[in-house]
């Protein structure tokens, strides 16, 4: 058994874990933030994304160790009792999300993205999502969420774009 | 005047919608936005209100807020992981099983082999599929035994310990080569075709003589798994008063309550069955298939256990949207009018029969197309394979055969230099027409909605 | 996963001194993205896994006096991310865009890509094209050696279990060349190369010079094609001559039939590959 420490939400946490424990186990089983899911275990379905000092990663290919030190955000440190945050409010508002599993990851893969502070397009948008899958949206409900909160957050517009030219 | 008493009718019978779906939500953070902000009626129906509104879904905020629970998200103390081992061979005959090295190993606390299950089959319309095979395996994903340990890892491992005898048997793959006589057959039975439907409308021989030309061609569609984001999942708990209570993704609750009372020989009153929110089910989870043996496990070791399908699990055992190999032979007089059409459906189950037999009847009907035609003569069949099952999926049969039908129009309209809209437009449904079963068709709005679409999403701007 | 033992080593050093002391059962962990998926199901435990991810030399993309050095702990975001390679060899941000998705880009590095040497790696028909060179820590010290040399078989380099990959160098003369990358998969993101490519030369006089084409998931590691280089190699700028080499190039490759694409499908996309690669790399050449 290791102790670690890192940071998840801004709070120092610790757990003893075996050597073989990934961060998402982690998270998931010891710490209780069972926000991030297991969907595929293997780094394809971006269900368990999470931020390590700002960027996404798949916190199923990650181990506990490696997280030492680091500083995690789940989907549980983006609102507050007080504020919604705006990503999670637009993809409620537009109904991004239908069984919701892949939810998380999502919003999680979407706040990486906005936070880079760059100029959004729709392809963009795409490709930043394109480690994480939903089965049930289509997408087309996500990226309209995605756009809205970008929108929201940054007072920028996504230009559009023509379906047909894609 | 009479508007706009309608409208307002409208408009408050939404807003009493919209406080009804408010109320269900838990008092998160501030407003909501609705929408649309300006409440309009929609213009294509006009039944109801809700038509052609946007709807935000009341699980969203908790989805969003990572907060909804699904299976994997609970714990309960002192629970226990199971692991199922698969056969990983697709026919053989179970000579032996021996689980005693594995229960020896550190942290089980129990296992589990089809035997022990009161009543090992089960099947929404034949129980032809057990829990635990425990005599013939008959695809590579059926499990043989379960473990039930303190840690997942543990129970993986003592997966390993497992050792199992099989007797080998020939394997059969292709549903055509299944159908035949001397094929292997997978039940006992006499035949590997185990569901078959018939359709017959006017007199087809007489409409290929009347026809100017025929169209052949075959058509196969392959295996699909549904890949819900959520693996299977459950969660069972044998309790001291002799009832279980069972937290399952599964959809059907209500059938598989009836299953896991059926299989477990317990009276249906005992059985509790929890659904929760379901990460993706799209027809996969309509069926149990953990269920009954972590009950059992449960029942032995006095203690909640789990089991959460890995991807692999998902994709080797659980059910998959059958493919299908269709035959078409359709009669065209040169206006391209179908004079008459021929099909033969064979649709690959799989090792078990699952939902296959309702799915074939839908196939079946549908297998025609949105057209009319006067001579029509359907066979379908569905066949035993030694491969994973094929059960429900979105559709329902639908989509192999509407792949195969339309993409024979689009063969014929080439073949006789007619549009391709045009063909269908000739041949589409109207209002009165009956389907391929007899039944009168009323509200018909196949030509409409195909000219509205193809107007839409510049069907001619595209051919060019 | 089976237990194992976990060492995070802060210094290249005691990275190296960990590697020497429990070699062979011992395993390098850097970005994960492909080795945790293996530790998931290997049937034996590695023994100890040595974490490289903190090692500070193993970062860093600059120029040197031999060339643009690339850290093999350097993801392959921030390859995308980084102007010097922007400047100096943009086909590789084209070939890092490619690898997995996001996730995956951000974990997985350059160093990892290429030690896996599965044949579809992404990273290695660039580095290939650039006459790259790596450079090996061993308990001996370091050598270098060209990285056509570091590719051996499937899943297997020059690397000895108890040396680790340092850095990638593309050499001072090939910063700058012309080249260009393209890969297929079945899909744009989270795909595996169905085949992919790159090409680099120099034009000089209106002559092809310093041709390369390397070619990925057509044979057991990444080849260079060498016969369709000769065709170029010297010869007048034309697009015909492009169109020649890339068919000579599906001659030297032995791609696999595989449930992802047949082999004569894969035949066609080396012909389609190479010749977008030249075509890019002239672009480039004339921009």
């Amino acid at each position: 058994m290791t102790d670690i420490t890192l940071t998840v939400n801004g709070e120092e946490k610790t757990a003893s874990v075996p050597p073989e424990t990934t961060l998402l186990k982690m998270l998931r089983e010891d710490l209780n933030y069972t926000g991030a899911k297991l969907g595929c275990d293997v780094g394809d379905c971006g269900a368990c994304t999470v931020l390590v000092d700002g960027i996404a990663v798949n916190a199923c290919l990650m181990l506990a160790g490696q997280a030492e030190g680091k500083n995690i955000e789940t989907i549980e440190g983006l609102s507050t009792l007080e504020e919604y945050h705006p990503i999670q409010k637009a993809f409620e508002d537009v109904a991004s999300l239908q069984c919701g599993f892949c939810g998380p990851g999502m919003i999680m893969s979407t706040k990486a993205l906005i936070d880079q502070g760059e100029e959004l397009t729709r392809d963009d948008i795409k490709d930043a999502l394109s480690g994480n899958l939903c089965r049930c949206t289509g997408y087309t409900k996500i990226i309209e969420g995605v756009i809205d909160a970008y929108e929201e957050i940054t007072g920028k517009k996504v230009p559009e774009t023509n379906p047909r030219a894609a | 005047m009479a508007d706009d008493v309608k409208t307002k009718e409208k408009t408050e019978s939404l807003e009493s919608l919209r406080k009804a779906d408010d109320n269900l939500r838990l008092p998160t953070v501030p407003e909501r936005t609705l929408f649309p902000k300006e409440i309009g009626i929609a213009p294509a129906r006009e039944q109801t209100p809700a038509v052609g509104q946007r709807a935000t879904r009341p699980d969203g905020r908790m989805h969003g807020l990572g907060q909804t629970k699904y299976i994997d998200d609970m714990f309960f103390p002192g629970m226990l992981h199971a692991k199922i081992k698969r056969a990983c061979i697709s026919h053989a005959k179970i000579k032996s099983i021996d689980v005693s090295e594995a229960e020896k190993m550190p942290g089980v606390m129990a296992t589990l082999i089809g035997k022990e299950i009161p009543v090992n089959s089960f099947g929404p319309s034949y129980q032809d599929q057990p829990l635990l095979a425990d005599d013939i395996v008959r695809h590579a994903g059926d499990g043989v035994a379960a473990v039930a340990a303190v840690t997942e890892q543990q129970a993986l491992d003592a997966l390993e310990k497992i050792k199992i005898v099989y007797e080998e048997l020939t394997p059969v793959y292709d549903p055509m080569e299944a159908m035949k006589d001397d094929a292997v057959k997978i039940h006992n039975g006499e035949s590997n075709v185990y569901s078959s439907k018939t359709i017959i409308k006017g007199d087809v021989e007489q409409g290929f003589k009347d026809s100017d030309f025929i169209f052949e061609k075959t058509f196969t569609t392959q295996m699909v798994e549904h890949v819900p984001m959520e693996p299977h999942a459950s969660i069972a708990e044998w309790d001291a008063n002799g009832r279980v209570t069972l937290h399952t993704s599964l959809g059907r609750i209500t059938l598989g309550r009836a299953d896991v009372s059926r299989t477990l020989d317990l009276p249906i009153n005992r059985i509790r069955m929890i659904a929760t929110v379901v990460g993706g089910n799209f027809g996969g989870k309509n069926e149990i298939t953990t269920e009954p043996i972590l009950a059992l496990l449960s029942k032995k070791t006095g203690r909640p256990v789990k089991c959460v399908f890995t991807r692999e699990d998902e994709f080797i055992s659980s059910t998959t949207r059958h493919p299908f190999v269709m035959e078409y032979k359709t009669g065209m007089s040169k206006e391209g009018k179908i004079m008459a059409r021929k099909v033969r459906l064979v649709c690959d189950g799989g090792a078990y029969c699952s939902w296959s037999e309702t799915t074939l009847g839908k196939a079946c009907i549908l297998s025609a197309g949105p057209y009319n035609i006067d001579n029509l003569h359907v066979d379908a069949y569905a066949v035993y394979t030694n491969k994973t099952m094929t059960g429900a999926m979105r559709g329902f049969g639908a989509p192999q055969v509407c792949f195969a039908y339309e993409s024979h129009m689009d063969d014929m309209a080439k073949e006789l230099g007619i549009e391709p809209l045009e063909i269908r437009f000739m041949n589409a449904f109207n209002e009165g027409s009956t389907s391929p079963t007899g039944q009168l068709l009323e509200a018909v709005v196949v030509t409409d909605s195909l000219k509205m679409a193809s107007e839409r999403f510049g069907w001619k701007e595209w051919q060019k | 996963m089976k237990p194992f033992d976990f060492i995070q080593p802060q210094t290249t050093d005691a990275a190296l001194a960990a590697l020497a002391e429990h070699s062979p059962n011992v395993r390098i962990l850097n970005g994960g993205t492909d080795y945790v998926v293996e530790l998931k199901h290997v049937a034996q435990s590695p023994g100890v896994v040595v974490d490289i991810s903190r090692l500070q030399d193993l970062k860093g993309i600059e120029i040197t006096d031999a060339g643009l050095r690339i850290g093999a702990g350097v993801t392959h975001s921030e390859i995308m991310a980084d102007p010097l390679i922007a400047e100096h060899a943009p086909a590789m941000i084209d070939a890092a865009h490619t690898v997995g998705a996001v996730q995956t880009r951000n974990l997985g590095t350059l160093g990892g890509n290429l030690v896996t040497c599965v044949p579809s790696m992404d990273s290695g028909p660039t580095l290939l094209a650039l006459d790259a060179q790596v450079t090996i820590l061993g308990p001996k010290g370091s050598r270098q050696i060209p990285l056509s040399e570091f590719f051996v078989f499937v899943r297997k380099t020059a690397l000895e279990p108890d040396e680790l990959l340092l850095e990638i160098i593309i050499p001072k003369e090939n910063l700058g060349k012309p080249a260009g990358f393209i890969k297929f998969g079945l899909r744009k993101g989270q795909a595996l190369a169905l085949v992919n490519a790159a090409s680099a030369f120099r034009i000089e006089d209106g002559k092809f010079k310093d041709v390369r084409i390397a070619l990925g998931a057509v044979a057991p590691v990444v080849i260079r094609a060498a016969k369709a280089e000769a065709i170029l190699e010297g010869q007048a700028v034309s697009e015909d001559l492009i169109n020649e080499a890339a068919k000579i190039a599906v001659t030297e490759a032995s791609p696999i039939d595989d449930f992802r694409a047949s082999k004569e499908y894969r035949n066609d996309l080396i012909e389609v590959g190479a010749r977008r690669t030249m075509q890019a790399a002239l672009a480039a050449a004339n921009a």
